[in-house]
């Protein structure tokens, strides 16, 4: 066997007394897809960081083609062509496509002074057109819809020579279609010599591309295996480090499912959705499922109150909310967990027990103070229903994982004991094991009479947990499935855009 | 939403647009009024007073889009002062031109580095730093000029500050290059696209490897070696340095970038906006002179000065809120062709 390009040997760091990495060893071989999956906390984040030149390795090696690579130096670990895709988009919003492209590593002409911007202008449309997308180079980034930020950060890498691409849950906010031309592309690197370390959740797509997939569990190296020798259920067993059948499977507990509570009667908003007409009834979960872009998110912000619509009405227990009143939703007992939860469903910087109350600090105010007693017995409720992992409720927010940041959001909402929970992609970056426990809170809130709508890009998340499923299609509802019954397959033709190629595969 | 509407939204995104618009139809109404506001000798003077705070808004527009700010210019630029009359004037030290104005730009720049290395090194927000020093630097300035005031600043500097070469004082001069030297800096280096890379999302520009310290340094630096130079070849107009020198200047100067459409979040911004800012606030004080609204005219400067922040900052506001910008959240997409969504149907 030729030499690995990248030699891993073994890394170990900590953070504040905590491993994140002990004593990992790995090999990415020339021209492989090498996936890493993990649960969050595994390690991952923390072992690409070092890789990419972010942190430095407590101790540790990491050697390119037998020469160590500099350790915590962005720049010359990209110029000897390792290049990192980060999990939160690291594109500058403010910036357009060229200079997304380029900062850091600009083209320059007299003698290195001034930029060589029409090179860098040529170079990054033929970039962008070999990804296949039609972006506008001179428009800031921050304005083009997630899809295409991630195709600019791609495109970035490509503007160097990239010998090692480590992607970071490259399709958290992708569609199915888009995720298959993505998975595309990471095919083409490879044909082309270029190695890639593929990190994600999404398990499907790691069967689909990956030669070779390594295993992290708590910091620890648990095993590396060519993927035709593992399969599905394997592979979770290996993350979790625990039987994960219960994982799999519809749940469908059937529960008592009572009256309307919530009615959206005519929903439209010239620019994102049509006519959506749907009824919401205690007890049941409604899954909306559509491909991004669909017209989705846009529906559930627009009934909370968050944005105005057009015409139409959302009736609640009887009563009509009036239109963008945020307030007036909540009053009615609805409440949204939102879909991007760094910006709009959490505080990152304060402390855990200050996130769960915030909903609720009314509630728990006596004579205009709030009782810190009563917040800490409802925080301390809350952490052990939802079994969030934290050092303290004291401590800050952003510290958490993915997955249990996800569960204080969950749970800062079912603190005001909401009828009518809207949930905009509740396991998005979370793990397998966190993604399980949210599901069966999920259900369970079901069975006490909640009505849900979880909208969901996931398919086997939303025929897992579905009583109902509603499909939409470029802003207007496709159709109603029966959540015992549909198929991944009856989903997506309702999802797709009508009379178009749906194959994805050029 | 009718069409109208939406091309004075896309006008209004254009702060630049704005700014030339406000400018030439207040020009035309002076003029109805008095037609000297148009005379040579007067858009002179507009010229000649917009100069420094020109100069200066080139550096804290930097400081802005990295993310900071910058609020001790006014209080630099007396202490610079004072020290440029004890080095060279013929009652102090009596030292040459060529020693002592070097020394001051060197002196500027020192403590331009010494407020970016406590913003960035001793992590202390830069507002707080600036405070400190806008009451720090006047402090010492009062000190250093023990309660007098300076003359006799070398003759040839005097006249290329007043009357200058070709016509326009050296400040006018100044201020042209430092803009085409800061217009470089920000569209064709890399220095410059850095910079609002930093400002635009913190958290990329770490993941890329861009310095944070190395790059607010330099903005900070750029903008006590631009407030030292303004000092040079504006202060030696006056027939003497006094100690209030540059009072209100820093608020001018934040106002100017501000109003010139920087975003004070940073990230975004252009050169052009900020000195159309620059002139129309530099104009607020002549326009009130020739509407002859006599003694308020004084009075009135600095609170229309001070409106024109609460409308940028109102514009901009209103302007992003309607559904047409770019608000944060997803944006709807169409699978479809641009073509087709382009006739969405309605």
């Amino acid at each position: 066997m030729a030499d690995p390009l990248i030699h891993v040997d073994r890394l170990c760091k900590s953070y504040v007394g905590v491993h994140a990495l002990a004593d990992v060893s790995l090999d990415i071989r020339a021209g492989e897809v090498h996936a890493l999956c993990g649960e969050n906390g595994a390690g991952k984040s923390t072992l690409i960081k070092i890789l990419s030149g972010v942190t430095r390795s407590d101790a540790g090696t990491v050697q390119l083609e037998g020469k160590p690579l500099p350790a915590g130096d962005v720049h010359a670990t990209e110029d000897r062509g390792v290049i990192a895709l980060h999990q939160e988009s690291t594109v500058f919003p403010d910036l357009d496509a060229v200079d997304n492209l380029f900062v850091g590593c600009e083209l320059r002409k007299w003698r290195g002074l001034l930029l060589n911007r029409a090179e860098m202008r040529r170079q990054t449309l033929a970039l962008l057109e070999r990804l296949g997308e039609n972006i506008d180079p001179t428009r800031p980034v921050g304005e083009l819809p997630m899809a295409q930020r991630q195709m600019v950060a791609m495109a970035r890498a490509l503007a160097r020579r990239c010998r090692l691409l480590i992607m970071d849950e490259p399709t958290a906010s992708l569609s199915a279609r888009e995720t298959q031309v993505l998975l595309q592309l990471v095919r083409q690197f490879r044909s082309q010599g270029v190695s890639v370390l593929y990190v994600s959740h999404r398990l499907e797509e790691v069967f689909q591309v990956a030669d070779r997939v390594t295993v992290l569990r708590d910091g620890h190296h648990v095993d590396t295996r060519d993927i035709i020798d593992v399969d599905h259920a394997e592979l979770i067993r290996m993350m979790v480090g625990r039987e994960a059948a219960e994982l799999v499977g519809r749940h469908h507990s059937k529960s008592a499912i009572g009256e309307t509570v919530l009615q959206v009667r005519g929903l439209t908003r010239s620019d994102s959705f049509h006519d959506i007409s749907f009824e919401l009834r205690a007890g049941e979960v409604v899954g909306l499922a559509g491909l991004v872009g669909a017209g989705r998110s846009e529906v559930a912000r627009a009934l909370f109150g968050i944005d105005h619509y057009d015409s139409g009405t959302v009736t609640a227990a009887g009563q009509r909310l009036p239109v963008g009143d945020v307030a007036a939703a909540m009053k009615h007992g609805l409440a949204l967990v939102p879909e991007d939860r760094q910006h709009e469903g959490l505080v990152l910087p304060m402390p855990v027990s200050s996130n769960l109350s915030l909903s609720v600090l009314s509630s728990l105010t006596r004579c205009g103070l709030v009782s810190r007693s009563r917040e800490r017995e409802l925080v301390q409720q809350q952490i052990s229903a939802l079994s969030i992992k934290t050092a303290g409720m004291e401590v800050a927010a952003e510290t958490l994982s993915g997955g249990n940041q996800q569960k204080i959001v969950v749970g800062k909402w079912l603190a005001s004991r909401p009828r009518v929970l809207i949930l905009d992609e509740p396991t998005r970056g979370v793990d397998v094991a966190a993604k399980a426990q949210l599901h069966r809170l999920i259900r369970q809130l079901a069975s006490e009479g909640m009505a849900t709508l979880m909208i969901s890009s996931e398919l086997p998340e939303i025929l897992s947990v579905s009583d109902r499923i509603l499909v939409m299609r470029e802003g207007q509802l496709a159709g109603e499935l029966e959540g015992a019954t549909a198929t991944a397959e009856q989903v997506l033709a309702l999802a797709l855009p009508e009379e178009r190629e749906v194959s994805v595969s050029s | 939403m009718s069409s109208l509407t939406d091309i004075a939204i896309r006008v209004l995104r254009q702060r630049e647009v704005g700014l030339l618009l406000l400018i030439i139809v207040v020009t035309a109404i002076v003029s109805t009024v008095d037609p000297g506001f148009l005379a040579v000798g007067n858009l002179k003077d507009i010229l000649v007073r917009s100069a420094p705070t020109a100069i200066v808004a080139c550096g804290v527009m930097l400081v802005v889009v990295t993310g900071e700010i910058d609020i001790s210019v006014g209080s630099l630029m007396a202490l610079l002062a004072a020290l440029m009359g004890l080095l060279i004037s013929r009652h102090e030290w009596q030292l040459s031109m060529w020693v002592g104005i070097p020394a001051v730009l060197l002196c500027g720049t020192l403590i331009g580095l010494l407020t970016g290395t406590l913003v960035t090194l001793g992590k202390v927000p830069s507002i707080i730093v600036t405070l400190g020093l806008l009451t720090a630097l006047r402090g010492a300035t009062t000190l250093l000029m023990r309660g007098e005031n300076i003359d006799g600043l070398p003759e040839g500097l005097q006249s290329l500050a007043k009357s200058g070469i070709g016509g326009l004082p050296l400040s006018v001069w100044t201020a042209m290059g430092v803009l085409m030297f800061t217009g470089v800096i920000i569209t064709h280096t890399a220095l410059g696209r850095r910079l609002f890379a930093l400002g635009s999302s913190a958290y990329a520009a770490k993941m890329t490897g861009l310095s944070e310290t190395r790059l607010k340094l330099f903005a900070f630096a750029y903008t006590g070696f631009l407030t030292a130079l303004a000092t040079v070849v504006d202060v030696p107009r006056l027939p003497k340095i006094e100690s209030g020198i540059g009072n209100g200047f820093e608020l001018l100067v934040v106002t100017c970038v501000v109003v010139g459409g920087v975003a004070i979040s940073g990230g975004r911004g252009r050169l052009v906006g900020v000195m159309l800012a620059v002139v129309l606030l530099t104009m607020v004080r002549p326009v009130l002179t020739f509407l002859d609204v006599g003694e308020a005219g004084e009075k009135w400067t600095k609170a229309i000065q001070g409106l024109f922040i609460l409308l940028a900052v109102i514009t901009d506001t209103v302007v992003s809120r309607r559904p047409t910008g770019s608000a944060r959240g997803p944006v709807p997409v169409k699978p479809s062709s641009h073509l087709e969504s382009e006739g969405a149907p309605a």
